[in-house]
C-alpha cells in the first residue's frame, strides 16, 4: 500500500478531475494538472529508473525540462512506443501507460545493477582503453557494445500521428513566460507590435505564480497574485499570441528559431483523432527576447543521486504548484538561500522539516530568521558528505566544513530523512543565446556565465540574463525593454516591491567528504554516470580542453545534455586544471534545447507528400492502361505498358518491335520546353549550343549540344525556329529547370545586351510522340489538313497546324531513329490527341511505349542520354560528336575549354559501341571495360553505360566508355564478372540504319 | 474536337475555406524593357503594367502580374472559350509588341493552372507550407507574391479580402492540391 502525499491545496491541480494511469504496470491516480512526475510522488514513488552505466536507481530530481533521471518509456504498443520521455514534462491523461527504462527485469530488481558493483573497473575512457585489443576482436565487442548502447525502446511501426510545420513572421519573440517574459509581453503588445510569446510549459508564470510568501511583494500584493492579474490582462491583448506546451528548439543565426507546439499529448487518446500531435514552428522575428529563467544547481557530493534526493526548487514547486509532498522527513541542503523560500512553503502546508545543512557559516536573512522560528535546526558550515539508501534515501552524514571548504573536519552526524533538497545556486539558462551565437561573460559573485555579446536583434531579460532576485527582475526588465524597443516608459516603471535580497552564496563546485575521491560517486553528470572522479582522471590523462573532457566522459551529452551538471564540470575542470572559469568557457549548446520526435521534424514530409511528384497532362491514361511508372527528375513518366503476365524484359521486347514495324506512341511531355524570343535569339543559340544556328532556316529544326565553362555536355536537345526571331528550344527531362535558371543567368549578368527574352512552356504543352513506319498514316488521320509528304515536311522540319479549333505545332524529328512526328499542343487537350492517335493508330498496331523501350530504341540507333552516356567529364570530342562542334564561331560556352592539353588528349574515355561474343549476353551496366584480366593491378578502360538486348537486331547491343575507344574499333575486350569474363568487341555506336533510311522513308 | 481536360476537376470546401480551379483561363507571359513597349502595351489594351514589384494593375477584362522587372503575367478576368485556343488578345499582343520587336509575348493559358481560393483561412493554410511573410501581404489588395509552398514554386495573387489567386504550374498542380486539402482539413 503507498502513502498518499497528496496536500490540500494546489495551484494546478484539478481536484475533482481523477485521472488513472499505469506505471510499471500498476494502477494509480493522479489529478488533472499532474505530471507524472507529481502524480507518481504523490504516491511516494521515487524510483522512477535505471541509469545508463551503473544500473543505479534513480529518481525524479526536478520539475521542469532540466530532468536527468526521471526518463520513461510512454505507450506499450510498437507504433507509437516513446523512449526517454521525461516524467517531469509529461501530463497525465486517463490511460496514459509509462514503464521505467534501462532496467531487467525490473527496475526494482535489475540485474545490470551489477555494474554499479563493478564501477571501480569501469572508470571513464573504459570502453576506449578495454575494447582496443586484439583488433580483430572488435567486430564481437561491437555486437554487445551495441545492444547495451541507448536508453529505451524505438518503436518498430511507423508512427500513426500527424505532425506539421507552420511558419511564423512576428515583430517580437519572447521565449518564456516567467515574470519577466510576461512584463516583457504586454510591454511589447501594447506599444503595437506583433507579438508572439513562447512557454514550455502547460501554463504561464513560471515560479511565481506560485509564490505565496509575504517576504515577496509586488505594489503590496502577493507576488503570485500580482501576477495572476497581469496575465489575465495579457490574454486580452491583441497584437498577442501566446502559445503555451511550445518548447523552442533552436536559435539560429538572424533571429530564425524552431519551436515544438504540442497539441495533444496531454490528452486522453480518444480525443486526439486526426488532431495534429506536435508541430514545429518556424519563427523568423525581427526581435527576440530570451526570458527562459534559470536552472537550479545541484550540488556535487558523494552518493548524491538516490532516489528522494530533489533540487530545492523542484520540492517547492511539487508542493506549491502540483499540492505534493515529496516525502515526510525532508532535509534541505544549500549554499545560498532559496532553499529557504523551499523551508517556508513546506512550513506554511505543514510539511516537516528535519534539518536544514547550509555550507555557510554566517548568515542572516529575513528568510533564514523565519525559518529558525519555526525551531528548524539549522546546521550552518556543515556539508553532506554521505548519503544512505540503495533504492529511496534514508539517511545523511553530514559533517563541518573547513575554513576553505576543501575538507570536512569533525565528527559525523547521521540524520535520518525519506527526502533531501538541494540548492547550489541557479544557473541562468543561456543554452538559446549561445545558439545563437551570442558570447558570454563570467560573473565572478555568484560564479554564472550571462549573456554578453548579442549576435543578432536579441535581448536576454530576467534570470537568464542573471537577475536573481523578485525586485532585480522587476527594475532591470521595464528598463532594458525601454531602451531595446525604444519606448518612452512601460506599466512597470513605479513598481513597489519587497523582496528578500541577501545573495550569499558559499560556492564549492566539488564538496569533500571523509571519504578519498576514488572511493566516493559524486555525480556530475546524473544519466550518464559521470562523476567528478571521471573528470579528475581525463584531466590526469592529459584532456585539457573541456570539449575533450566532455566526450571522455560523457559529461553533458546525455538526452538532458547536462542542464545540471555542466557548471559543476567546468568547475571541477578549473579548480584541478588552475584555469579561469571565464577562460575556460562553456562546452557548446547544440539543439535541441529539449529533444524533439523525428514526427516533428518531419512534419506531414511523410509518404505521398515526402516528395514531390509531377504529372504530364495524360498521366491519368497511363494509370489506366495499367503503366509501370519510373521516376525522372520529379516526373512521374510511364516506363513500360505490361500486358498480363509480362515482366518488364517482355513489354520492352513487345513495344520496341511494335514501334520499328508498326508504330508506337511515346508520351514525351516532361522535356524541357523554353520559348525564346527577341532579335538577338540566334546570336543567343550561338553562344549558348556548340553548333551554329544562324542560318537555320525559319520552320526547321536542329538538334543542339550544350556545354559547361569546362567543355563537358551539360545537356542536349532539338530547338526550333519557329519564326526569324521566335525559337522553341527542348531540354532533357532532368535538366529543364537547371538550362532555364544558366540561360537566364547568362542573359543578366553575361550578356546583358543581348534583346532575348526566356519564357519557360514546359508545362503548357503536352508532347504526343508518334514513330515507326505507320506514323505518317497515323498523324494524318489526326491532323488530316497537314500536308505530310517529304517535300513539305521533312525529317527536321516543323508546321502549326490545328486539331479542330485548336492550334498545335507539330515537329517532325526523332529520338528512336523512325519516322516519327512530335504534335505539341496545350497541355489541356493533351490526353485528347493521345486518345485520337491511339483510335486512330489501331489498323497499325499503334503500341504505347515506355522510356525503357525509348532508351532500347534510341541506344539501337546511337543517341547518347545525357546523365546516362555522360557524366559531366565527356566532351562532344568524347562522344564521337565532334560534327556538332562549330570551329568556325568566334565563341560559345565551353569553347575554350575543348582546347585544353586534358581535353585534346587522345586516350580519354570515349563512347563506343561494345558488341558481345554470345549475342544474347546481356551486359550490365555500369560494368567495368578491361583489355588485359591477368594485369595486377588490373587496368580499368572504362565502363557500360547503356545496356539491351535489341529484337529488332535481335542481338545484344551496349555503348560504354572506353579510354582510347575511339582508335580501337573491332578490339577485343573484356568485362569481368562476379563468376565469368564476358568478351566484348568494339564496335561503331550506331547500331541501326546508319544511313537514316528510316528516318527519311 | 478535343475533349479539355482540367487538372483539378474537384471542387474543395472546409469550414472558411473553399478551393477551386478556374478555367480556362487565357494567361500569357509578357516580356519586354524597351521604354515603347510599356506604352505600346497600355494603348494596346487599356490597362497599365505595374511598374512596382510584387503589385498588379485590373481593368475590366484583365490583370496584370508583376513578376520581374521586365516580366508580367497577364491572364483574364473570366474564364474563356475552351473550344479554342485563338485569343484576341495575344493576337492584338503579338502584332502591338512582338512583331515590332518590343518584346515577347508567351502563352502559358495550360502551363499554370490558376486556383481559387477564397474564406478567411486561406493565410493560415499558407503558413503551413510556404516561408513568405505574408502579415502584410494579406491586407494589400492586389499584392503579388512569387514564392513556394510545400516546395512548389506558386504565384499568389492577392484580389480582395479573403479571396486569392494562386498560380501552380499544372505539372505540380495535382500534388499541391492534394496536399492543400491535406492541410486545409486540419486547419
Amino acid at each position: 500500500m503507498t502513502k498518499n502525499l497528496r496536500l490540500k491545496t494546489g495551484k494546478a491541480i484539478d481536484e475533482t478531475y481523477r485521472i488513472s494511469f499505469k506505471f510499471n504496470g500498476s494502477t494509480y491516480y493522479g489529478f488533472k494538472g499532474d505530471t507524472l512526475a507529481s502524480a507518481l510522488l504523490a504516491n511516494d514513488i521515487h524510483l522512477i529508473g535505471r541509469s545508463f552505466k551503473y544500473h543505479r536507481p534513480r529518481g525524479i530530481m526536478t520539475a521542469g525540462s532540466e530532468e536527468p533521471n526521471a526518463i520513461v518509456q510512454l505507450h506499450n504498443d510498437s507504433s507509437r512506443t516513446e523512449p526517454n520521455v521525461r516524467a517531469t514534462e509529461i501530463e497525465i491523461y486517463e490511460g496514459l501507460e509509462a514503464s521505467s527504462q534501462n532496467c531487467w527485469p525490473s527496475v526494482n530488481f535489475d540485474i545490470g545493477g551489477i555494474n554499479n558493483l563493478l564501477s571501480p573497473l569501469l572508470p571513464a575512457g573504459f570502453y576506449y582503453k578495454t575494447f582496443m585489443w586484439p583488433a580483430s576482436f572488435w567486430e564481437k565487442y561491437e555486437y554487445f557494445i551495441r545492444r547495451s548502447a541507448g536508453l529505451g525502446k524505438s518503436p518498430t511501426k511507423p508512427d500513426p500521428d500527424i505532425y506539421e510545420h507552420k511558419y511564423i513572421h512576428c515583430d517580437v519573440l519572447i521565449i518564456g513566460a516567467g515574470i519577466s517574459g510576461i512584463m516583457a509581453a504586454k510591454i511589447a503588445a501594447k506599444n503595437g507590435l506583433k507579438t508572439l510569446l513562447v512557454e514550455e510549459k502547460p501554463n504561464l508564470g513560471g515560479s511565481t505564480i506560485y509564490q505565496n510568501s509575504d517576504h515577496f511583494k509586488i505594489n503590496n500584493q502577493n507576488s503570485g497574485s500580482w501576477l495572476e492579474k497581469e496575465i489575465n490582462e495579457i490574454k486580452k491583448l491583441k497584437n498577442l499570441e501566446i502559445k503555451t506546451r511550445t518548447s523552442v528548439a533552436a536559435f539560429h543565426g538572424y533571429n530564425f528559431l524552431l519551436a515544438r507546439e504540442n497539441l495533444t499529448d496531454h490528452l486522453p487518446m480518444n480525443q486526439r483523432n486526426d488532431k495534429t500531435r506536435h508541430k514545429l514552428l518556424k519563427i523568423r522575428a525581427k526581435k527576440v527576447i530570451t526570458a527562459t529563467g534559470s536552472i537550479e544547481r545541484p550540488m556535487i557530493f558523494d552518493n548524491n543521486d538516490r532516489p528522494g534526493i530533489l533540487l530545492s526548487s523542484a520540492i517547492k514547486k511539487f508542493a506549491d504548484y502540483f499540492g505534493v509532498a515529496c516525502g515526510e522527513k525532508n532535509i534541505l541542503f544549500t549554499n545560498n538561500d532559496s532553499a529557504y523560500e523551499t523551508a517556508i512553503s513546506l512550513i506554511q502546508k505543514g510539511i516537516n522539516i528535519e534539518a536544514i545543512i547550509d555550507n555557510r557559516e554566517e548568515v542572516n536573512s529575513k528568510l533564514i530568521y523565519e525559518v529558525e522560528k519555526n525551531n528548524i535546526k539549522i546546521f550552518k558550515g556543515y556539508t553532506v558528505a554521505n548519503t544512505f539508501g540503495y533504492k529511496r534515501i534514508n539517511k545523511i552524514s553530514i559533517m563541518q566544513l573547513s575554513k576553505d571548504g576543501q575538507k570536512v573536519v569533525g565528527p559525523k552526524i547521521i540524520l535520518s530523512c525519506d527526502c533531501l533538497g538541494v540548492s547550489g545556486g541557479w544557473t541562468p539558462a543561456v543554452h538559446l543565446f549561445t545558439q545563437s551565437g551570442g558570447k558570454l561573460k563570467f560573473r565572478e559573485d555568484d560564479q554564472v556565465f550571462l549573456p554578453n555579446i548579442y549576435p543578432s536583434d536579441q535581448l536576454s531579460i530576467g534570470a537568464c540574463n542573471g537577475d536573481f532576485t523578485l525586485d532585480e527582475i522587476l527594475r532591470n526588465t521595464p528598463k532594458s525593454l525601454i531602451k531595446y524597443l525604444k519606448i518612452k516608459n512601460t506599466d512597470y516603471d513605479n513598481l513597489e516591491v519587497s523582496s528578500s535580497t541577501n545573495k550569499s552564496k558559499r560556492n564549492i563546485w566539488l564538496l569533500p567528504s571523509d571519504k578519498i575521491l576514488g572511493k566516493t560517486k559524486s555525480f556530475v553528470d546524473y544519466q550518464n554516470d559521470a562523476t567528478a572522479k571521471d573528470i579528475k582522471l581525463a584531466l590526469r590523462e592529459g584532456f585539457r580542453s573541456i570539449e575533450h573532457v566532455k566526450r571522455y566522459t560523457t559529461t553533458g551529452m546525455g538526452t538532458d545534455q547536462g542542464k545540471l551538471g555542466n557548471m559543476h564540470a567546468l568547475g571541477i575542470v578549473s579548480e584541478t586544471a588552475g584555469a579561469k572559469m571565464g577562460e575556460l568557457g562553456t562546452t557548446t549548446f547544440r539543439p535541441p534545447y529539449t529533444p524533439l520526435t523525428f514526427g516533428t521534424i518531419v512534419g506531414r514530409n511523410v509518404g505521398e507528400y515526402f516528395d514531390i511528384f509531377r504529372k504530364t497532362p495524360i498521366h491519368d491514361w497511363h494509370i489506366d492502361h495499367k503503366a509501370e511508372f519510373e521516376n525522372v527528375g520529379q516526373w512521374k513518366r510511364a516506363w513500360y505498358y505490361p500486358k498480363e503476365n509480362e515482366n518488364m524484359h517482355d513489354a520492352v521486347q513487345r513495344e520496341s518491335k511494335a514501334a520499328r514495324e508498326g508504330a508506337g506512341i511515346l508520351d514525351a511531355s516532361t522535356l524541357g520546353k523554353i520559348d525564346i524570343q527577341g532579335t538577338d535569339a540566334s546570336e543567343f543559340l550561338n553562344r549558348i549550343y556548340t553548333n551554329a544556328w544562324s542560318k537555320l532556316a525559319v520552320g526547321k529544326c536542329r538538334y543542339g549540344l550544350m556545354l559547361n565553362e569546362d567543355g563537358m555536355v551539360y545537356d542536349d536537345g532539338v530547338t526550333t525556329r519557329l519564326d526569324e526571331n521566335h525559337y522553341i528550344m527542348t531540354t532533357t527531362t532532368g535538366g529543364a529547370a537547371n538550362v532555364m535558371g544558366k540561360l537566364e543567368d547568362y542573359l543578366q549578368t553575361e550578356w546583358p545586351e543581348l534583346d532575348v527574352y526566356l519564357t519557360s512552356v514546359t508545362d503548357h504543352f503536352a508532347t504526343v510522340s508518334v514513330c515507326g513506319p505507320n506514323s505518317k498514316k497515323i498523324v494524318s488521320q489526326v491532323i488530316p489538313d497537314l500536308d505530310l509528304s517529304d517535300e513539305n515536311f521533312p525529317h527536321m522540319s516543323f508546321k502549326n497546324a490545328k486539331i479542330g479549333n485548336i492550334n498545335c505545332r507539330v515537329m517532325r524529328i526523332s529520338f528512336t531513329g523512325e519516322h516519327s512526328y512530335e504534335i505539341n499542343i496545350q497541355a489541356n487537350y493533351g490526353k485528347s490527341v493521345w486518345e485520337k492517335c491511339m483510335e486512330a493508330g489501331k489498323d497499325y498496331n499503334i503500341t504505347p511505349y515506355g522510356t525503357e523501350t525509348m532508351h532500347l530504341l534510341r541506344a539501337e540507333k546511337g543517341f547518347i542520354i545525357v546523365g546516362q552516356d555522360t557524366d559531366a567529364t565527356m566532351t562532344p570530342i568524347d562522344l564521337q560528336m565532334d560534327w556538332i562542334v562549330s570551329k568556325k564561331k568566334y565563341d560559345f560556352i565551353g569553347k575554350r575549354s575543348l582546347y585544353r592539353s586534358d581535353t585534346i588528349k587522345e586516350n580519354r574515355k570515349q563512347l563506343v559501341g561494345l558488341l558481345t561474343d554470345d549475342p544474347n549476353e546481356v551486359l550490365e551496366e555500369g560494368a567495368q571495360i578491361v583489355a588485359d584480366i591477368n594485369k595486377s593491378p588490373i587496368e580499368m578502360l572504362g565502363h557500360v553505360t547503356s545496356s539491351y538486348y535489341s529484337p529488332n537486331l535481335k542481338k545484344s547491343i551496349a555503348l560504354g566508355v572506353v579510354r582510347g575507344g575511339k582508335n580501337m574499333m573491332g578490339q577485343k575486350l573484356i568485362i569481368p564478372m562476379e563468376k565469368k569474363n564476358i568478351n566484348v568487341i568494339v564496335a561503331d555506336p550506331v547500331f541501326l540504319d546508319k544511313e537514316n533510311k528510316r528516318l527519311n522513308a | 474536337m478535343l475533349n479539355y481536360n482540367q487538372a483539378l476537376p474537384e471542387k474543395k470546401s472546409f469550414q472558411d475555406l473553399q478551393i477551386e480551379e478556374i478555367k480556362p483561363i487565357m494567361k500569357l507571359i509578357i516580356r519586354g524593357k524597351k521604354r515603347e513597349f510599356i506604352s505600346a502595351f497600355g494603348k494596346a489594351l487599356n490597362i497599365l503594367l505595374p511598374t512596382e514589384s510584387n503589385t498588379s494593375t485590373q481593368s475590366d477584362k484583365l490583370t496584370a502580374l508583376w513578376l520581374s522587372p521586365d516580366e508580367w503575367m497577364l491572364f483574364s478576368n473570366k474564364p474563356i472559350d475552351e473550344n479554342t485556343n485563338d485569343y484576341d488578345t495575344e493576337k492584338l499582343l503579338n502584332n502591338k509588341i512582338s512583331k515590332i520587336n518590343l518584346g515577347a509575348i508567351t502563352d502559358v493559358s495550360d502551363q499554370f493552372v490558376m486556383i481559387n481560393l477564397k474564406g478567411n483561412k486561406i493565410y493560415e493554410l499558407f503558413q503551413t507550407g510556404s516561408p513568405f511573410n505574408f502579415n502584410n501581404f494579406q491586407n494589400k489588395k492586389g499584392a503579388v507574391i512569387q514564392t513556394i509552398l510545400a516546395k512548389i514554386g506558386i504565384i499568389v495573387h492577392n484580389q480582395d479580402k479573403n479571396i486569392v489567386n494562386l498560380f501552380v504550374r499544372r505539372s505540380f498542380s495535382q500534388h499541391l492540391f492534394s496536399w492543400m486539402n491535406d492541410a486545409a482539413s486540419r486547419l
